[in-house]
């Protein structure tokens, strides 16, 4: 459901002052948040929103207002004496002010660069997750962004795959490895196995080259691997739309297919915030103990690699190529060696972006802002969300990569890959955007 | 006189309440609130490496240094001299032979002060004219600033009027502090300063410089690895 023609009901912005007045109750970061920020201008100089948007809706501080306003005006004297007179408190809530929230607070992308600047720690992707939290309790969300959700409660991928479909596609992607490689190259589907991998769903579909690596790689490795047709989708929107109940739920899709196949180990694919949230966030923080390991296609490849015993040609990847540091895993889960170890040994030339690791500069597409694309029934935008994410928020990113002249971006995750491919295809920047395992996949000599 | 006493003998009592109660009952709901796990990376590995970081970003500002010079020197000035002024002012209420004997701590104070009313300007100017800066500001940041501002104007005013018998004031805070009546300083300007610096104290529990505990909390969450 949208901002336009849904209308906010009086019970409803009651339900939004409550939901804010409940942040008292903590979490305590977010309590803090409440009471700390100097407004001393520092995150709006590190955001890659406001520094291509003069817009004042598009300042960091500006924007976590919105909800330290009504928190404050609420703990103030003045409002409790409002209270208490049965007075109208103006703290500035209202159905045209909701519209605004959602159309700012999807315009963040939770990439929590600001938090690497600001002196006093407040990381406004934690305001913005609430924000939106807080939003989805009146029903507003965006629409495409709900209907991923939907499709995936209703099939447990984001996409809408069957697991009939789900495997035609695999015997169609070890048809494609078979053709390049001249070998057979398997990708077991709901097999007893060592490790369980799962990439995001999103990327069967767009970038299947990254799977294909990634099956290269374990046939390689000789890892005893498999794929699940029940839990092929480990992106998790309910991490984008503050929706905690959905993002638990669709973490035990995870959950049980580690469990019923009996794996050590839950890789994750290239994606940055379905590796955060399985590692981070769900997992054994949801579930307790948990008889398998989450860790990231990154980590163990850099470890076979390591190890040495690998037969890579850097020649046949022979293109400059630079690395985008996805926000959620340099900043988020700390990762920003291993896919370099890769690269370098997969490359002929390897450029860095400047600034790169944990003070990249966010694609312009985190948070879940990459998948919208119209208006999104948001209101009082004056550009879609495409044009929007290609003429703001993708303006620092489309100068570092041309800044590096490389002809391939590496981008490991879903997110990331759309907002980039799009952005240089909007610019006609002739640059291929992938992943880091499409090019191992190309270097390996088997 | 009647200022002078209410100021002086009745309003310290009040301020003490207000600030400790204020600030007992802010941070004992930080307290109360649960912790969930939020790491930014690169985070330490140890405890005590996250201490150390957490010092030296909040000793050096550096986190605002890579952004803006102007703001990282002012604001360092500002807070540097903030500290320094208010650990001279334990001579106004105890004779510490240590900082007495400092010799130049007539000229460190002077100075001082002029630094802190110049970087107080700085941040108050930087507010008005930057647009990032001036679009998220409201009446609660002009207010804080301009008390601040306030207090040192008063305080300075207080030094460079003319010489402060500093036995006076160590008199009322020993009479304060064993609930006699004490006599009030006559100096011009103390009963001003010693107001204003009095508004200050109990503002912090319920305004925005709480960041002076909150970083602590903030920034101990954030690094936890």
């Amino acid at each position: 459901m949208s901002a336009e023609g849904h209308a906010i009901s009086q019970a409803e912005l009651n339900r939004v002052r409550e939901a804010i007045k409940g942040i008292e109750d903590g979490p305590r970061l977010l309590q803090v948040y409440m009471e700390i920020c100097a407004k001393c201008g520092t995150c709006a100089e590190q955001c890659h929103l406001s520094r291509t948007d003069p817009d004042r809706c598009s300042n960091p501080a500006f924007r976590s207002d919105r909800v330290r306003r009504p928190y404050h005006i609420d703990h103030s004297m003045i409002g409790k004496l409002c209270t208490l007179a049965g007075m109208e408190k103006r703290d500035g809530l209202s159905e045209e002010a909701l519209g605004e929230w959602l159309r700012d607070f999807y315009a963040c992308t939770c990439c929590r660069r600001c938090a690497k600047f600001c002196p006093l720690g407040i990381d406004n992707s934690i305001i913005t997750r609430k924000a939106r939290s807080v939003l989805l309790s009146v029903g507003l969300i965006p629409t495409k962004l709900a209907a991923t959700q939907n499709a995936s409660e209703q099939y447990g991928n984001g996409e809408g795959i069957s697991p009939s479909t789900f495997i035609d596609m695999t015997q169609f992607l070890e048809g494609e490895l078979l053709e390049e490689h001249g070998v057979p190259i398997r990708i077991p589907v709901d097999q007893k196995a060592d490790v369980l991998f799962v990439p995001p769903s999103g990327e069967i579909l767009s970038f299947p080259e990254t799977l294909m690596g990634c099956a290269t790689f374990f046939h390689v490795a000789g890892i005893s691997w498999t794929m699940s047709s029940e839990a092929f989708d480990a992106a998790n929107f309910g991490f984008f739309t503050g929706d905690d109940q959905y993002m638990k739920r669709k973490n035990k899709v995870l959950h049980d297919a580690c469990l019923k196949l009996g794996v050590k180990k839950l890789v994750i694919g290239e994606c940055g915030h379905a590796y955060r949230v399985a590692k981070e966030v769900g997992g054994a923080n949801f579930w307790g103990k948990i008889p398998y390991e989450v860790t990231s296609i990154f980590i163990i490849a850099a470890d076979v690699l390591r190890r040495g015993g690998l037969k890579l040609d850097r020649d046949r990847n022979p293109e400059p190529v630079t690395y985008h540091d996805p926000c959620n895993f340099a900043r988020s889960t700390g990762l920003t060696e291993e896919p370099r170890e890769l690269l370098r040994a997969c490359v002929r030339e390897f450029r860095e972006m400047t600034p790169n690791r944990d003070m990249n500069w966010c694609c312009g597409g985190g948070g879940g802002l990459a998948v919208l694309d119209g208006y999104e029934g948001v209101s009082k935008r004056t550009m879609s969300f495409h044009e929007f994410r290609m003429r703001r928020t993708g303006q620092m990113k489309l100068q570092q990569i041309r800044a590096t002249g490389a002809s391939y971006t590496a981008a490991p995750c879903a997110n990331c890959k759309r907002q980039i491919s799009q952005l240089m295809e909007y610019h006609k920047e002739n640059v291929t955007v992938g992943g880091v395992l499409d090019l191992f996949d190309k270097a390996i000599v088997l | 006189m009647l200022t002078g006493r209410i100021v002086c003998q009745f309003m310290p009592y009040i301020t003490l309440a207000v600030f400790v109660l204020g600030v007992v009952y802010r941070i004992g709901r930080w307290h109360r609130a649960g912790v969930s796990r939020i790491p930014l990376f690169p985070a330490p590995s140890s405890k005590t490496g996250k201490w150390v970081r957490i010092a030296g970003e909040i000793l050096t500002f550096n986190n605002l240094k890579a952004t803006d010079q102007a703001l990282w020197m002012g604001t360092t000035l500002f807070h540097g001299a903030l500290f320094l002024v208010l650990l001279g002012h334990a001579r106004v209420v105890a004779d510490l032979s240590l900082l007495r004997e400092a010799e130049h701590s007539d000229w460190a104070g002077a100075f001082l002060g002029l630094a802190l009313l110049f970087a107080g300007f700085f941040l108050l100017v930087r507010r008005v004219s930057l647009n990032r800066v001036r679009t998220v500001s409201s009446f609660e940041d002009y207010a804080s600033i301009v008390l601040i501002l306030a207090v040192v104007i008063s305080g300075d005013l207080m030094r460079f009027s003319s010489q402060f018998d500093l036995a006076q004031s160590r008199d009322l805070f020993s009479a304060l502090l064993l609930f006699r009546e004490p006599a009030i300083p006559s100096a011009p300007f103390f009963t001003l300063h010693f107001f204003l610096s009095q508004v200050l104290i109990m503002y912090i529990p319920f305004s925005k410089f709480l960041h002076i505990p909150g970083v602590f909390y903030s920034k101990s969450i954030l690094y936890q690895q």
